[in-house]
């Protein structure tokens, strides 16, 4: 099975062009990071992978489990597996966490034609994964992300994954705004929820968050494409000479 | 029928025909509306409607089988059913309710609208063919549910006043239960006395072949609160001009509302609050959803007049407009001659948030169920404080309404 495939996928957003000829192959099980220098298409990836419809692909191919991602709108792509932890989460004042995921688990299962979460089984869900993670229960209450810390939100994230959990993760700049202490606890959330059947893609600026992750692959991304990959060690190389010899 | 046709008719039909004064006054109403003596670009009771359209209809006015009643769901807790205008005349220790006669004209005359530039006012006044005397003693809490039934054609102009006297504590619910093809042109007179705490909710969700023009004033006494929320579900025309008069010092009112509109439904909103006394607050708020070729217009005004020191008057109005095809005018105004004040507006109207309707969807709901979940939210914090049941009748009309989107 082909888990995903981005074959030389060229994107444009209002007439500029942000992707240009962009490959990559990701294996069931993998992590890759992507680090970048701003500008470089590194969150209009992750975005045109979630189907964000501002975004226009002009050629190129996505596979993801055997299937063409491309032709897939934003909440098919997600009952298949794919899940955006965003840069910024957005909030919604008056939408309530617990309903909001229910209904979100419940569109997957019924997707996968499996029996529906009532709402008993799935509040023990909710709080064993928010415990897991140490979230406090009270924040359950709340609407999503409305009022929330920088580090809240992302853990907040963290916490949707884990319930709905996807095959493939994207995380755009998580590292985005958060203190040492906040990303320590993000990244265990991300530890914690790794296995041989979950992917992940990491986008980050800097080599911190890959220091908790240890991913199995590193991609360097300039100009819309990938200039360079490797291991851990060509995030280390970035970190010490910056983006300019890519 | 004509506006002309009408008024000579029907007029044996009105109330307060013996009073010279207010005959004289409803003649001298009639020639004004029939002269169309009104400024027509600035009067806010002309927005969506025009004059000769509100000048015809077939007047028709005959309450044969009337019913009305009045009934103790259990203690404290009224149903009070009005049928075309008319209630059942009953009195116990808590409450008096009566329809109202000839000798209240002194009432009528002194009512606080008087001075209105309104053309729906000027109508309740021509053709006024019933009203209510209600009147919610001193020290008693208590629930009540107004429900208001019209037959089939009629066409109810009515003025009633509502006294809520000294320390009562009251939950008021008005229901609209209006057949079809008529017309309620219904105005209210609210006293609230001293420290009275009343919640008057409005439920207005009726078929589009009816039309309700609901006025109301209200006066607060000192260390009393108001506080009114409507909400409008209707499929036929709407319009909700509110005013409330905060006289006693440290008394509060809020006018809010939140309107559900679909295919050609148009609504017209008016809140207005007048302080005339210190520590005063108010609060006016209106809310609302717009789908298919619906329009919506919102008037909110905060007067504060010179003596009014410490006011805190709050005003907002939102809007969600579902397509391009909707409209809602909104056209806040405060009025401040004190110094000492606090007092904000604010209004934003716009499409569903695309980057909210983007990240539920990337959680796995359809466009669909995540826009539901928005428009769900728009109301949500306004169920918060509200009596369980109420906040439940709403949740259900609101489902309704949800549904109804999906077959557009």
């Amino acid at each position: 099975m082909i888990f995903l495939n981005i074959n030389n996928l060229n994107v444009s957003i209002e007439g500029k062009k942000i992707l240009n000829d962009f490959n990559i192959t990701i294996n069931e099980g993998e992590v890759h990071a992507i680090m970048g220098p701003n500008g470089c298409g590194k969150s209009t990836l992750a975005n045109v992978l979630a189907g964000n419809e501002d975004y226009e692909v002009n050629s190129g191919k996505v596979i993801f489990k055997d299937e063409d991602l491309l032709d897939l709108n934003i909440e098919e792509r997600a009952q298949k597996g794919l899940f955006l932890a965003f840069q910024y989460p957005v909030e919604i004042p008056g939408v309530n966490i617990t309903p909001f995921l229910q209904a979100s688990i419940n569109s997957k299962l019924k997707n996968e034609k499996k029996p529906e979460l009532d709402n008993l089984s799935f509040a023990k869900l909710l709080r064993k994964k928010a415990e897991e993670l140490g979230i406090n229960t009270d924040m359950l209450k709340r609407s999503i992300n409305t009022g929330f810390s920088g580090g809240e939100k992302k853990r907040y994230e963290i916490l949707q994954m884990s319930v709905l959990n996807p095959e493939l993760t994207i995380f755009d700049e998580t590292d985005s705004g958060l203190d040492v202490d906040a990303l320590k606890i993000v990244t265990e959330g991300i530890n914690r929820f790794k296995n041989p059947k979950n992917s992940f893609l990491i986008i980050t600026h800097y080599q911190k968050l890959l220091d908790y992750i240890h991913p199995d692959h590193v991609h360097v991304m300039r100009n819309g494409k990938i200039v360079k990959s490797g291991d851990i060690s060509l995030a280390s190389e970035v970190e010490v000479s910056g983006y300019q010899n890519f | 029928m004509t506006l002309e046709n009408n008024f000579i008719h029907h007029s044996k039909e009105y109330i307060f025909l013996d009073n010279e004064t207010l005959s004289n006054h409803r003649e001298n109403t009639y020639k004004k509306i029939f002269q169309k003596n009104y400024d027509r670009k600035n009067n806010e009771s002309l927005k969506n409607i025009t004059i000769s359209d509100v000048s015809k209809f077939n007047y028709f006015y005959k309450p044969t089988k009337t019913n009305p009643t009045v009934s103790l769901i259990d203690d404290l807790n009224y149903k009070i059913k009005l049928v075309d205008g008319i209630c059942k005349n009953y009195e116990d220790e808590y409450i008096e309710i009566r329809n109202i006669t000839n000798l209240d004209f002194k009432i009528f005359l002194n009512q606080v609208n008087n001075n209105l530039d309104d053309i729906i006012i000027d109508f309740n006044k021509i053709f006024l063919n019933s009203g209510i005397f209600f009147n919610i003693k001193s020290d008693t809490k208590l629930k009540i549910r107004l429900v208001h039934d019209t037959s089939e054609n009629f066409t109810v102009f009515q003025n009633n006043f509502i006294n809520f006297n000294k320390n009562c504590e009251v939950q008021l619910e008005d229901h609209f239960n209006l057949t079809n093809n008529s017309i309620n042109n219904i105005n209210y007179n609210i006293h609230v006395d001293e420290k009275a705490v009343v919640k008057h909710n409005i439920f207005q969700n009726f078929r589009n072949s009816n039309k309700l023009y609901l006025t109301s004033n209200s006066v607060c006494e000192k260390k009393s609160s108001y506080h009114q929320n409507t909400y409008n579900f209707s499929e036929g025309f709407v319009r909700n001009f509110h005013h409330a008069h905060l006289n006693g010092e440290y008394s509060n009112a809020s006018l809010k509302g939140c309107f559900f509109l679909k295919n050609k439904n148009i609504c017209s909103n008016k809140t207005n609050i007048i302080h005339n006394a210190v520590n005063c607050v108010s609060d006016q708020t209106y809310k609302g959803i717009l789908n298919a070729h619906s329009k919506a217009s919102y008037y909110s005004n905060t007067f504060v007049s010179e003596n009014a020191q410490k006011t805190e008057g709050y005003q907002l109005s939102k809007g969600i407009l579902l397509t391009d095809n909707c409209s809602f005018f909104s056209k806040p105004e405060l009025r401040i001659f004190a110094d000492d004040v606090k007092c904000s507006h604010g209004s934003t109207i716009g499409p569903v948030d695309e980057s909210a309707l983007y990240y539920l969807r990337s959680r796995g709901m359809s466009k669909n169920e995540a826009m539901k979940m928005i428009i769900s939210s728009f109301i949500e914090e306004d169920l918060l404080n509200l009596d369980k049941n109420i906040a439940k009748e709403i949740s259900n009309n609101l489902s309704d309404y949800l549904k109804s989107l999906s077959n557009d």
